[in-house]
């Protein structure tokens, strides 16, 4: 298989450029890979893409790079085609919008991967008819706007797949957004195995990591920790990354009195290595990327003690087998169940050891079998029945309703026309 | 790889393009070089760091697959602002032998004493080239975080791996002999509070902890206390009175040493006994307000640039 990634810059260091890598990578294994970046303001990638994937860009914006794009006066015209909605909209323009047509237009790949909204609206549009068109949705459909939904409702029914994170927000996009004949399915992101030996859970540290922002809830953590140390002072927390909650935090652990027992310890990079130092971790962050937080605690051999989110490390953790899973904001409950771990040396290691086996899942190998499996179907079901496709295709542009309306009329005629030809 | 190695390493005005520095940018748009006809030098070599709980640690490097080495390959530290001169104590070379392939290890025993101070780590393949500055891997530093070696060890050597703000790789090192190790620290009314452990001596009588005021020519230059012991572990409170009694102006730093015996020479309090190398920003503690002579003052503990334990006392803001 051919699979192409489409991406907005594949040259910076964001989540989403991270677990591209670390797919593409590991597909590239068996598939021919390339990662097609929208914009380019850099040299080289800041992240290692692996030895087998090809790289290349559609607009360069370098600063000392060739100025026909930077000075191309349709790049500072606004966008048609990539939606306003989208969050990166105001790097997009007239000429990514060509670019990226012409690319979709003439791509040889089996497979388009689009890696944000914006670029899965363009490849719902514009892909050249035989190739699959995937669109990945990581962030989950409650953090989108109302708007940015509506141009999604236009444009989604004409993918062939649309990839989410986890199975609650795979259940939301299809209640969400009418897409008949459009396979939505939960593919978690690929966590590597860890480069050092799993925790051996010796160790008296909870461990606890992310941006330190509101919505990580990590005054939930620390307030429970509180509980913890009454009970068990020889326990510890350390809670890694930076943000703007940091003097927030720092202000809770000094009234507290906790200040010799949780410690903020700033960014780390790789964070295995501080995984592999504690005996538990702590999750209180709902959906993504706490899920991924979540596994790669337990690819350590951590037990984690999760808040239920619907959309984040509870379709991670199993409660009572590899952790604790305990409602979402209830300091109580966490101290309970990180007392009830910090209790039982037996049920912490057993925990350990079941995290450490059921989070082989998260392979990225593993990942990216599934990711295969997936496009190898859908291309034998188009390639079995083509008509039966584009009768899907016609209909989907159909029902995507008013919101589709000022596409579907072409669309229907493209894909009557693909109907034609194929019967 | 350009001369400039060894001179960029603290300071800029470093010769030579962005491309060719190597302590320019991230260490991501480090690639390999070609020079002319010869083959490319590797400049992002990368080295896994594993401590044992004893203070030795094991460097793995991956190199490119066929790079060849020679009996004179070593991983070469430097201390940062040493003189570089022939035969000083500011280079310590450890032989580099392969190690499985595209491996190479190096063995920082903890018998090898170096300096106190931050050293940056090198590779010197043996290939004639200058040696390169090597990026940190995946250090696993966990026989660190508890570490509590013997308190009857003589010379306590600490080293800890990081990554310098460019993203090289570097250690701390600490070399102390008696050592007096703090540990946890209480803010409350009456003083601050501080327990830890000595190593190295054992307290004996007239045993106390002294607060100096830093570059203080004038009286009161110190506040003692004396120390609880228990064994090798020592308690002792530092009551405000004093320290506000000293406060002239601005905010001024007062060091906490300890005197093993009366009469004994003192020892720096500082904390070097985990994998942490730069304790100021993790192990804070809040200040507390005391009202002094002077007008209101913040007292509180923190850590020095070096992990040592420092008292600062904070005078009102100043007007005008």
């Amino acid at each position: 298989m051919h699979i192409s990634f489409l991406i907005h810059h594949a040259y910076g260091t964001g989540e989403t450029v991270r677990t591209t890598f670390g797919l593409a990578g590991a597909l590239a294994e068996r598939h021919d890979v390339e990662v097609v970046s929208v914009l380019r303001y850099r040299d080289a990638p800041a992240l290692e893409l692996g030895p087998g994937v090809a790289l290349r860009h559609l607009v360069d914006l370098r600063a000392h790079g060739p100025a026909r794009d930077r000075a191309d006066p349709a790049h500072t015209r606004p966008a048609r085609v990539f939606p306003a909605a989208d969050s990166s909209s105001g790097q997009y323009s007239e000429l990514t919008d060509r670019r990226i047509a012409q690319y979709l237009r003439r791509t040889e790949a089996d497979v388009v991967v689009g890696t944000r909204p914006g670029l899965n609206v363009h490849i719902a549009r514009q892909t050249r008819r035989g190739t699959l068109r995937v669109g990945q949705e990581r962030i989950g459909l409650d953090g989108h706007g109302r708007a940015l939904k509506s141009a999604l409702r236009g444009a989604y029914p004409r993918l062939d797949a649309v990839l989410t994170a986890g199975e609650a927000d795979a259940r939301a996009w299809r209640r969400g957004l009418r897409l008949p004949g459009v396979r939505v399915e939960a593919l978690p992101s690929g966590v590597p195995a860890p480069r050092l030996a799993p925790a051996d859970g010796s160790g008296k540290w909870v461990v606890a990591a992310g941006r330190l922002t509101r919505a990580a809830r990590f005054d939930v953590l620390v307030r429970a920790f509180a509980g913890v140390v009454a009970v068990r002072p020889d326990w510890r927390l350390r809670i890694y990354g930076g943000g703007a909650e940091k003097a927030a935090l720092r202000a809770l652990i000094d009234e507290l009195r906790l200040y010799n027992h949780v410690f903020l310890m700033g960014p780390a990079n790789p964070l295995e290595s501080e995984w592999a130092k504690g005996s538990i971790a702590a999750v209180t962050a709902g959906r993504e990327p706490s899920a991924t937080t979540a596994a790669e605690a337990m690819r350590c051999g951590l037990p984690v003690v999760a808040a239920d989110c619907p959309y984040g490390p509870g379709e991670i953790v199993a409660d009572g087998v590899d952790g604790r899973l305990v409602p979402a904001g209830n300091s109580a409950a966490l101290t309970g169940a990180l007392l009830a771990l910090i209790g039982d040396d037996a049920a912490r290691r057993r925990m350990g050891a079941a995290a450490l086996a059921s989070s082989a899942r998260f392979d990225p190998a593993a990942v990216a079998g599934r990711h295969a499996a997936l496009f190898a179907e859908l291309l034998a079901v188009r390639r079995g029945n083509s008509l039966r496709d584009s009768l899907h295709r016609a209909r989907g542009a159909l029902v995507g309703g008013a919101y589709a309306a000022k596409y579907a009329a072409e669309h229907t005629a493209r894909a009557a026309v693909r109907g034609v030809r194929t019967a | 790889m350009s001369a400039s190695t060894r001179s960029t390493v603290t300071g800029p005005g470093a010769a030579g393009s962005p491309a060719q520095r190597p302590d320019s940018g991230r260490p991501g748009e480090r690639r390999t070089t070609a020079t002319g006809g010869e083959p490319p030098v590797p400049v992002d070599l990368k080295a896994d760091c594993i401590a044992d709980s004893a203070g030795g640690l094991t460097f793995d490097l991956n190199v490119p697959q066929g790079t060849g080495t020679s009996w004179s390959a070593a991983l070469v530290l430097r201390l940062r602002g040493g003189a570089g001169t022939e035969g000083a104590d500011d280079e310590v070379r450890l032989p580099l032998g392969p190690n499985g392939p595209g491996r190479l290890r190096a063995v920082l025993p903890s018998t090898v004493a170096l300096a106190e101070g931050r050293w940056n780590a090198y590779a010197d393949l043996g290939d004639g080239r200058d040696a390169c500055r090597l990026l940190p891997g995946v250090n696993d530093l966990r026989s660190l975080v508890d570490r509590r070696p013997l308190a009857g060890i003589g010379r306590l050597g600490v080293r800890i791996p990081y990554a310098t703000k460019l993203g090289n790789l570097a250690l701390r090192s600490w070399l102390r002999g008696p050592h007096a190790e703090a540990g946890d620290i209480l803010v409350t009314p009456e003083g601050m509070t501080v327990t830890g452990r000595l190593y190295g001596a054992s307290p004996a009588d007239g045993a106390q902890a002294e607060a100096r005021a830093r570059g203080a020519d004038t009286e009161p230059a110190a506040v003692t206390v004396p120390l609880a012991v228990d064994g090798p572990d020592f308690t002792f409170t530092v009551p405000y009175d004093g320290l506000a009694a000293g406060w002239r102006r601005g905010s001024g730093p007062w060091d906490l040493w300890l005197r093993p015996a009366e009469g004994a020479r003192p020892v720096r309090i500082a904390r070097l006994l985990d994998d942490v190398a730069d304790k100021k920003q993790v192990f804070s503690y809040p200040a507390l307000t005391v009202r002094a002579a002077a007008g209101e003052l913040r007292i509180g503990p923190y850590y020095t640039l070096d992990n040592d334990l420092a008292i600062r006392v904070t005078g009102p803001p100043e007007h005008g």
